[in-house]
């Protein structure tokens, strides 16, 4: 897959005190890719120095091949964003505030506007006052204005901030949707680890400004907890088919299946109490990296 | 620029006014105007004031029955509201052009568009000119209007001492000059709202911005006014400003209100360069 974002060597320091320090990233095509860190990170600068909200000390960021820079206007032209908390016109409608903030992108046709409003689910109340909106109904104006100018790329920021259980788990499926079904990168941040982990292969984790991770999270073989009665009868089994054990916790050479060593383990006599697959959380992965 | 470029940037320019014009606080402020308006023209018609006009139209041999009338009231109307509440309100509105949209988070979301912060700025500005020229005709209309309604048709009776001006007109010249006065009266205008926007455009709270811009006007115009300064006069922004009030000169001194007009222009563009100069450096975080 080609890159769609390349950022090279960014650096930023607010009143000298460094925010982003030499960050270099880059987000393939067609992926959701989450960018963690503690509060003051560096996640929202690197955002802001994504979108031409924070000029960089150092370094250039690159969307769709553009500078943004150098060239602005085409770094932004199929990209979408939404903040934390989506700011609007309170006093006009969701429909007057999509035609303004869309007019800054170009035009943009009456039936394109149906068909996000509708996806969204804001159809009934796209024409009442924003001050009217829930904060669940904003966000989805948000995604909405994001989406109308039919981005390549969309960057979320807090996505899910102060969203109920169910606007959290809608939030997760239209993600999915517009990645799966419309095509589009997202990269996005969020405190929220589990929300993370269920829409991220591939994260970059930022401590103090600087990058302490990048990658697939979830790399290396799966570990499994076996609970056997005689250990010491089993002893022959592993060895064939084991690469790694730490206690009970073990690792399969590759392209063993697990299946075929719990046979053989009951055909040596060894009663199998129990197999289970060790998940990996984002949350052990993230904490183990960033310092405490 | 492309007929496509020019119908965007007419939709993105009815975006902006749409904004300015659809906020509560624009029509709760031309309601202050006229409350105001309706406040100078009872003032006017309390007995000793009105007496005091008849004298000085009697005064200078004209017949005050001739003259004290719609177009000489209107007149005062709009020159006390312009005074009184002309400037405040646009350094509000030119405050909060920027700031308020930096504060609401609202500039962020705009930012997030391929469009430069130049044009931006650029967008804001001209909304703001149409909102000085709009709020000038209305309240140089909705003045002589409430001025004909208590003072019906007659000559104009102009007196403002602190620029030599005292000129009496009959009805046809006299409304002339009013109507030349008020898009004179809207580019002077329309320097508060260029030093508010320069304000505006700086990492300041909505308020500090309009606070900091009639400062700047309310101290120009006191030391303009100390006699030590009088051979600085063109050093001032509202003496510049209110070059307008020689339209009721009997002479018009064109040559002097052109000067004065292409230096308020001058100023206001390079306040807006300033303005925009300081906001493209600017970072925007949450």
């Amino acid at each position: 897959m080609s890159d769609l974002i390349r950022l090279e060597s960014l650096s930023k320091s607010f009143r000298g005190r460094p925010a982003v320090t030499d960050l270099s990233l880059t987000i393939p095509k067609g992926e959701i890719f989450g960018l963690l860190g503690h509060n003051g990170a560096g996640k929202s600068t690197t955002f802001g120095m994504m979108l031409g909200h924070v000029r960089p000390d150092a370094g250039e960021a690159f969307i769709c091949g553009h500078s943004v820079q150098k060239d602005r206007a085409g770094a932004l032209r199929r990209v979408g964003a939404i903040f934390e908390t989506p700011s609007f016109y309170d006093y006009l409608s969701g429909w007057q505030n999509l035609r303004f903030f869309v007019s800054l992108s170009g035009d943009v046709s009456d039936a394109r506007f149906r068909e996000v409003v509708e996806l969204v689910g804001l159809t009934e109340r796209i024409h009442d006052p924003v001050t009217h909106y829930s904060h669940g109904m904003r966000q989805r104006l948000a995604l909405a204005q994001a989406l109308l100018p039919d981005p390549e790329f969309i960057l979320l920021d807090e996505p899910t901030e102060g969203l109920d259980p169910a606007g959290i788990h809608e939030m997760r499926a239209m993600i999915r949707k517009l990645r799966d079904e419309h095509g589009l990168t997202v990269m996005l941040s969020s405190h929220l680890l589990s929300e993370v982990e269920q829409l991220c292969d591939r994260v970059a984790i930022l401590d103090g400004g600087r990058l302490v991770f990048s990658g697939a999270w979830r790399s290396g073989p799966p570990q499994w907890k076996l609970s056997l009665d005689d250990q010491a009868a089993a002893g022959d089994v592993l060895d064939r088919y084991i690469a790694e054990c730490d206690g009970d916790v073990v690792i399969l050479r590759e392209g063993i299946d697990i299946a075929d060593l719990v046979s053989d383990l009951v055909h040596a006599g060894v009663r199998v109490r129990g197999v289970e697959l060790l998940r990996a959380t984002l949350e052990d992965f993230y904490l183990g990296r960033t310092r405490p | 620029m492309t007929s496509e470029e020019i119908t965007l940037f007419r939709k993105q320019l009815g975006g902006e006014l749409r904004k300015l014009f659809a906020r509560k606080r624009t029509y709760i402020g031309f309601g202050a105007f006229l409350a105001l308006e309706v406040v100078v023209l009872f003032l006017l018609r309390l007995p000793k004031a009105k007496a005091a006009i008849r004298h000085l139209i009697d005064g200078a041999g004209y017949d005050p029955g001739d003259y004290f009338s719609g177009l000489t009231l209107g007149l005062m109307i709009m020159s006390w509201t312009v005074f009184l509440l002309g400037a405040l309100y646009l350094a509000l509105v030119g405050g909060d052009v920027v700031s308020k949209e930096v504060e609401d988070g609202t500039m962020r979301m705009m930012l997030c568009r391929p469009i430069s912060r130049g044009r931006i700025l650029l967008l804001k500005a001209v909304a703001c000119a149409v909102y000085s020229v709009a709020l000038t005709f209305f309240i140089t209309v909705t003045a002589l209007l409430a001025g004909f309604l208590y003072g019906g048709f007659g000559g104009l009776f102009a007196f403002y001492p602190a620029e030599h001006v005292f000129a009496l007109y009959d009805f046809w010249p006299g409304l002339w000059r009013y109507l030349l006065a008020i898009p004179l009266l809207g580019l002077s205008l329309f320097t508060v709202s260029c030093i508010a926007f320069l304000f505006s455009c700086m990492k300041m709270k909505p308020a500090a911005a309009t606070i900091i811009t009639l400062s700047v006007l309310f101290l120009d115009s006191v030391v303009r006014n100390i006699p030590f300064f009088t051979s600085y006069q063109g050093w001032f922004f509202t003496a510049r400003m209110a070059t307008w009030i020689h339209v009721f000169d009997y002479a018009i001194p064109w040559e002097k209100m052109v000067e004065d007009y292409v230096l308020l222009g001058a100023m206001n563009i390079t306040l807006l360069v300033i303005g925009w100069m300081i906001f493209e450096q600017r970072d925007f975080k949450s």
